[in-house]
């Protein structure tokens, strides 16, 4: 293959790893809202539901506080450009992806701490009571996510002797009975706990509450409205898409294209979409079943998660 | 047993042993607590089989059973019963509040592992490299004794000493002598007994089961 | 058959007591078999002090002259305690305190708590020694407890927890031995068995003894009493009944300590005498300055006595430390002599807190001109205890610091020195509060006969073995030569 064919392909694959992350994300929240009205007992709103309400608010009128500065339609912008940015460069579909040995995953982790923080500032803009009260229980859980993550991270890739995602994905490939070792099981359990710290699920976040005692989230984006609302929506269900995908693709990596050509891709595609299809049926599950944390109970999940990362590495570390 | 088999399955119950100890300063429930420690005890029963099977030693695997059976059903029943008199049976404020006690839990393992360098060195093996995991477990229950306030979680610490040494004997020795491992055993099984009546009695003298009352003897 | 013997004396008692109701003829029936211990221990040492030692129970048993020695001091402590046993338990029982019921159990308890005490000295196997000591933790548990006060409750509690500690830290260390012995030879020749462990000590791996040491003195250091694992110590030998403090002051102690000093002789054969001196120095040191500082301000007679002996174990830790013949001569014959005026001093204030009726120093005045022989027996047990001639205290804390000397750890005993001019001070003031004064023209008491007697025997003992070397020399050098370096 010719070096431009090369190019082109990269781009075509992140394209549609965007576009997969993309739409994906949106019916992944439908699956999970359907999944749970099942189990509430209720039908429930149709699955593409999320991709309506998107199509509705674009057509919505943007309001914007008088005091907010530029900061304000900034943050959903990032929010979506650094999910968009990293589903590019991600092994997702295939672990060739776009930019060799550019999805390192320590450069995962800070981009979508960016998203985090300027979605952080720009509640912070307007200056209302709810964005600050928001922004800092939103920061609060990041200043102890954010040590786990990285710890958990220094647990995957001491077997592996490198951060890059795609190495990762493709030592999980050929050395399956890595995956049941213990350091990985660890590594799991606080992967798990800091993904549903990041997005903003239960036990740590309602994402449908909007009472103020109880919003983390919802009390950031409580002032979006027309177009921004809509990419913030967009935006958090991309990064829940996300990573999910990533947690799938590093825990249980079979069916990602290893060859390049489309039918590998189409393979890899499926195989994607039924593993995070099945992952999200069970964080909905387990969120039926879970009542939310009170505030001050967070951290304490979140220092357990520590420890559990800390193990894996220390585990990693002592068994090879 | 095969070599993979045996390593896994001696890591995965290790493993367990050392988050079932870390579990136990993030529960307040003095039951759940107690439960974690019976599930710590079957655990290591399973390391003393796991090791057992691997060198056809008859004598280990019935250790092992022993060991299950008081570690993960006879202790924590004993302790049960204390719990079940206290009305008060959450650990409600301890010392260090929970995220730094488990924070400092971890602190305790990465100590763990630097300190015994010269065991693991000494036994290069895949039971000797999880030598570490004990005697983390031990510093953990250490820690969990000083920074509790109730009587059972003062035990459950004690418990949580003996089982990590107990772990460090099966690991680097495949057990000592057969009637040293049952004396032990007796010897812990006879402490929980003790500590219960002791608990017991505290709890009709001083009307709870704080140690916080214990005060009146200091300089 | 002889260390057979001196195990069933006590088993036989403590069934008598479990089996019969109390009476005093049962209790008396205690003393005489603590009585036979001492018999029986002093015919052992002439056993073996010019012969090999005597072995029983296909080699579990194994009675060389260190254990001799031991044997014969818990003899002798027994001996004093169990007699005063009779007179404080008819004492409580006729108070109402007690119950007949509550008296047995304390009579099978003292007897097990010996028995676990005996096997502990005469143990071939160190994993025996370690079971056998843990069940002097458990047997002693309850006897602490006995008065079911509040404050006793406390005590109790604090001894098991933190004795329970160091005692999983001591079998900690012993596993790493067995692992260390384990590289040696493999299964097949590893024991916990001391004098295999002795002929192979050159051998074994040097960071693994070095780590298992230090947890020892950790672990067995708790049970002595050493700083700063001490805190249970105050409480508990002040709460119990005074003669089961006599019995742990005065032989508990040192039986932790004896598991110590074979631990060391390991110790020394596979690191050499550098890091376990390291060790019991530190210890030591330290606990004679926590026990220094701490007398200065005791309100209570029997927390003074307690602090005491950290003092005590601290100096003897110092001088295992020196680990010469001469040194653990002395340790040994300071084991002993402090064995007996602690044992006396406990028992006297037992006595005193029967008539008194409290154990604060301030409340009690002109003890000497109120009840003469209880007084004078107390103040010449504290002037045993400071080391004083002609008390063998004397004989053994100089001969410990001219050890020290001798190999280097002169300013180690400096420092002892300074320590132990300031507990002289401390005691001798809170004594002559305690004992010297006007009575206010209150009556003049007299102490039974059956209560000074044997404490008197005790103290005349003590000085007895301070000025004649000669019952004693051949048993303490042989004693000595097993351990020394």
């Amino acid at each position: 293959m010719s070096a431009s064919g090369a190019v082109v392909t990269s781009v075509a694959v992140g394209f549609v790893q965007v576009l997969v992350i993309g739409i994906g994300g949106l019916l992944l929240v439908g699956l999970m809202r359907k999944v749970r009205s099942h189990l509430e007992g209720r039908v429930g709103p149709p699955i593409h539901q999320p991709m309506l309400d998107l199509r509705k608010l674009f057509t919505k009128e943007r309001v914007r506080p008088d005091h907010a500065s530029w900061i304000f339609p900034a943050g959903p912008v990032v929010l979506v450009a650094t999910v968009v940015l990293l589903a590019a460069i991600s092994p997702l579909l295939t672990i060739h992806p776009p930019i060799k040995h550019g999805a390192d995953f320590f450069v995962v982790v800070f981009v979508l701490l960016i998203g985090s923080v300027v979605l952080a500032l720009a509640a912070l803009d307007p200056g209302t009571p709810f964005g600050g009260m928001g922004a800092s229980r939103a920061m609060t859980i990041a200043a102890l996510t954010e040590p786990a993550l990285l710890v958990a991270i220094l647990a995957l890739s001491i077997p592996a002797r490198t951060s890059d995602l795609s190495s990762l994905v493709r030592i999980g490939l050929i050395h399956p009975q890595l995956i049941a070792s213990p350091g990985r099981i660890l590594a799991l359990g606080a992967f798990v706990v800091v993904i549903l710290a990041e997005s903003g699920r239960l036990p740590i976040d309602n994402p449908s509450t909007h009472l103020e005692l109880t919003m983390i989230h919802e009390a950031m984006v409580l002032e979006y409205a027309g177009s921004d609302l809509a990419l913030v929506t967009l935006g958090e269900a991309m990064r829940l898409s996300f990573l999910v995908a990533l947690l799938v693709n590093l825990f249980a990596p079979w069916g990602v294209a290893t060859r390049p050509g489309a039918p590998a891709l189409v393979i890899g595609l499926v195989a994607l979409a039924g593993k995070v299809a099945l992952t999200g049926m069970a964080i909905a599950t387990f969120e039926v079943f879970t009542a939310k944390l009170r505030l001050f109970r967070v951290p304490e999940l979140l220092a357990g998660g520590f420890v559990l990362a800390v193990f894996a590495s220390l585990t990693a570390l002592v068994v090879r | 047993m095969s070599g993979p088999v045996f390593s896994g399955s001696l890591e995965l119950a290790a493993g367990v042993v050392l988050v079932c100890a870390a579990v136990t300063l993030w529960r307040r429930s003095l039951n759940a607590i107690v439960k974690t420690l019976a599930i710590q005890g079957l655990a290591l029963g399973a390391v003393a089989l796991v090791l057992g099977i691997h060198q056809h030693d008859g004598g280990l695997i019935a250790v092992a059973c022993f060991v299950a059976v008081a570690k993960g059903a006879a202790i924590p029943t004993l302790l049960r019963r204390v719990v079940r008199s206290d009305p008060t049976s959450r650990e409600a404020a301890p010392l260090i509040n929970v995220p730094a006690s488990l924070v400092g839990a971890g602190a305790l393992t990465l100590f763990a592992f630097a300190t015994t360098a010269p065991v693991t060195t000494l036994l290069p093996t895949t039971a000797g490299r999880l030598i570490p995991i004990g005697f983390a477990t031990l510093l953990i229950g250490f820690f969990a004794m000083t920074v509790r306030r109730k009587a059972v979680s003062q035990i459950v610490g004690l418990l949580l000493v003996d089982n990590g040494i107990a772990l460090i004997a099966f690991l680097a020795t495949s057990g000592v002598p057969l009637i040293i491992e049952l004396g032990v055993s007796l010897d812990v099984l006879l402490v929980v007994v003790v500590l219960r009546v002791l608990a017991t009695q505290m709890g009709s003298r001083f009307g709870g089961f704080d140690l916080d009352q214990l005060r009146e003897l200091h300089d | 058959m002889l260390a057979i013997v001196v195990l069933i004396l006590p088993i036989a008692a403590g069934a008598a007591s479990a089996v019969l109701a109390w009476r005093r003829s049962v209790s008396w029936f205690g003393t005489a078999t603590s009585g036979a211990v001492l018999i029986t221990g002093v015919i052992l040492a002439v056993q073996v002090v010019h012969g090999r030692p005597v072995v029983a129970l296909d080699g579990a048993l194994r009675v060389d002259a260190l254990s001799a020695f031991m044997v014969i001091v818990i003899g002798v402590i027994a001996l004093l305690a169990t007699w005063q046993s009779v007179r404080y338990l008819s004492a409580e029982i006729d108070a109402g305190r007690c119950s007949q019921r509550h008296a047995a159990l304390y009579g099978v308890l003292v007897q097990a708590f010996l028995a676990s005490m005996l096997l502990a000295v005469v143990a071939a196997n160190l994993g025996v020694l370690w079971v056998a000591i843990e069940a002097t933790t458990i047997a002693t548990t309850f006897l602490v407890g006995h008065r079911r006060t509040r404050n006793s409750l406390e005590a109790s509690w604090k001894y098991i927890t933190i004795c329970s500690v160091g005692i999983a830290l001591a079998f900690l260390g012993t596993v790493l031995f067995y692992l260390a012995a384990l590289h040696v030879g493999g299964h097949a020749h590893a024991s916990l068995d001391w004098t295999a462990l002795i002929a192979v000590s050159h051998h074994l791996d040097p960071g693994v003894v070095r780590l298992a040491m230090a947890l020892l003195v950790l672990g067995y250091g708790t049970k002595v009493g050493l700083a700063p694992m001490h805190s249970w110590l105050p409480d508990a030998h002040s709460q119990a009944p005074a003669p089961v403090s006599a019995l742990m002051s005065g032989v508990l102690l040192t039986v932790a300590f004896y598991a110590l000093l074979r631990f060391k002789a390991i110790a020394d054969g596979a690191l050499g005498p550098t890091f376990p001196r390291a060790l019991l120095v530190t210890v030591g040191l330290l606990s004679l300055v926590i026990a220094a500082s701490l007398l200065l301000t005791q309100r209570d007679y029997k927390r003074m006595l307690a602090y005491h002996s950290v003092e005590h174990m601290g100096l003897i830790a110092l001088g295992a430390a020196a680990g010469s013949s001469l040194a653990i001569a002395a340790v040994l014959l300071h084991i002993l002599g402090h064995g007996l005026a602690k044992g006396v001093l406990f028992l006297a204030s037992g006595e005193i807190l029967l008539s008194e009726g409290t154990s604060e120093i301030d409340q009690i005045k002109a003890l000497l001109v109120r009840r003469p022989a209880l007084g004078g027996i107390f103040g010449f047990g504290l002037l045993a205890l400071l080391g004083l001639p002609p008390f063998s205290l004397f004989v053994s804390e100089l001969n410990m610091l001219r050890a020290e000397v001798q190999v280097g750890l002169g300013w180690a005993a400096a420092i002892s020195l300074v320590c132990m001019a300031v507990i002289f001070g401390a005691v001798m003031s809170h004594g002559r509060h305690l004992l010297l004064g006007s009575a206010g023209g209150q009556r003049v008491h007299k102490t039974p006969g059956i209560v000074t007697v044997p404490l008197i025997g005790g103290l005349v003992g003590c000085a007895f073995l301070g000025v004649i070397a000669w019952p004693m020399q051949s048993l303490l050098q042989a004693a000595a030569h097993v351990v020394a370096i």
